[in-house]
């Protein structure tokens, strides 16, 4: 396979040559579709590979078989999206995101098998021990973490409390959560936001704000 | 872990947040702007808010960023 490299002046610009290449090449009937089709697996492949790499991700076997998986996975998609690409980027930085996407959630099913948030990760009881106060700890930051505690109980709803307490007291990965309440990763995040809103603004309804802005709202 | 600023960055929730799903059309757009060295915080606003504070989605755009970074724009040949 010849890999030619870009030319770093030129990324985003429509209708370059190497994009309008990669989509006429990986049209069904072109002569040249199927050297074109396992040129961007190979091209995904070793990204994914990087990707699981940079992450952290698994090791030896399982991490060169989960990045031929995404691979796999990312250039299926891409066939069958192929249309979509309207050229607002290179075709190749189009092409990454899908097998980035690929890793994210293969490594998050891989999290949610291996390693599931227990219950105790969703439960609301008490502020971790990061966050209690100190000894000597002024009498307004002990105030603070006091209404926040009382905020979580009293002011969230049920599953903002439940995404809250997983993702920000407990480090529960935010897709893991997803999978684990049988969810999305942007729903979860709109819980989050939510509930973050509402403790800020427990927090400033106590006279206790975050921010100044918020102290005059 | 008790100070006015990691308490902030606890509740931290931007105003402006485009949240997860509007990144996803755009990251390869969003990427090649920061390539070019041009702020994608001018044209997606929402998404570089969002991107400060979900971690999800910031590995994913490191990610791209990365993978277009070091193994850059192959042809199909």
């Amino acid at each position: 396979m010849s890999v030619r490299r870009p030319s770093a002046a030129t990324p985003g610009r429509q209708s370059a040559p190497a994009s309008r290449r990669w989509v006429e090449q990986l049209r069904p009937g072109h002569p040249l579709h199927d050297e074109a089709v396992a040129t961007l697996h190979d091209v995904l492949r070793r990204a994914a590979l990087h990707e699981l790499n940079r992450r952290g991700a698994l090791a030896g076997p399982e991490r060169v078989d989960v990045a031929q998986q995404c691979a796999g996975d990312a250039t299926m998609k891409i066939l069958a999206r192929l249309d979509d690409f309207q050229g607002l980027s290179r075709f190749t930085t189009w092409a990454y995101k899908f097998v980035v996407f690929e890793v994210s959630n293969k490594l998050a099913r891989h999290a949610w098998r291996h390693h599931p948030p227990s219950a105790e990760d969703l439960t609301w009881e008490h502020l971790p021990d990061t966050l209690a106060p100190r000894p000597g700890e002024q009498a307004e930051r002990r105030q603070q973490l006091a209404v926040l505690a009382r905020a979580i109980e009293a002011d969230l709803t049920p599953r903002q409390r439940e995404v809250f307490v997983a993702i920000a007291l407990n480090d529960v990965a935010i897709d893991v959560l997803a999978l684990r309440l049988d969810s999305n990763r942007n729903a979860i995040y709109k819980n989050l936001f939510d509930a973050r809103r509402r403790l800020r603004a427990s927090l400033a309804a106590a006279g206790l704000p975050l921010s100044e802005e918020e102290a005059h709202a | 872990m008790t100070d006015l600023h990691e308490l902030d960055e606890l509740l931290r929730a931007e105003e402006g947040d485009a949240g997860c799903d509007a990144g996803v059309p755009i990251l390869d757009q969003y990427v090649e702007l920061e390539l070019r060295g041009e702020d994608p915080s001018e044209r997606f606003p929402g998404t570089a808010i969002h991107l400060r504070v979900c971690p999800g989605c910031r590995a994913d755009h490191d990610g791209v960023l990365e993978a277009a970074r070091r193994f850059g724009d192959p042809g199909p040949e």
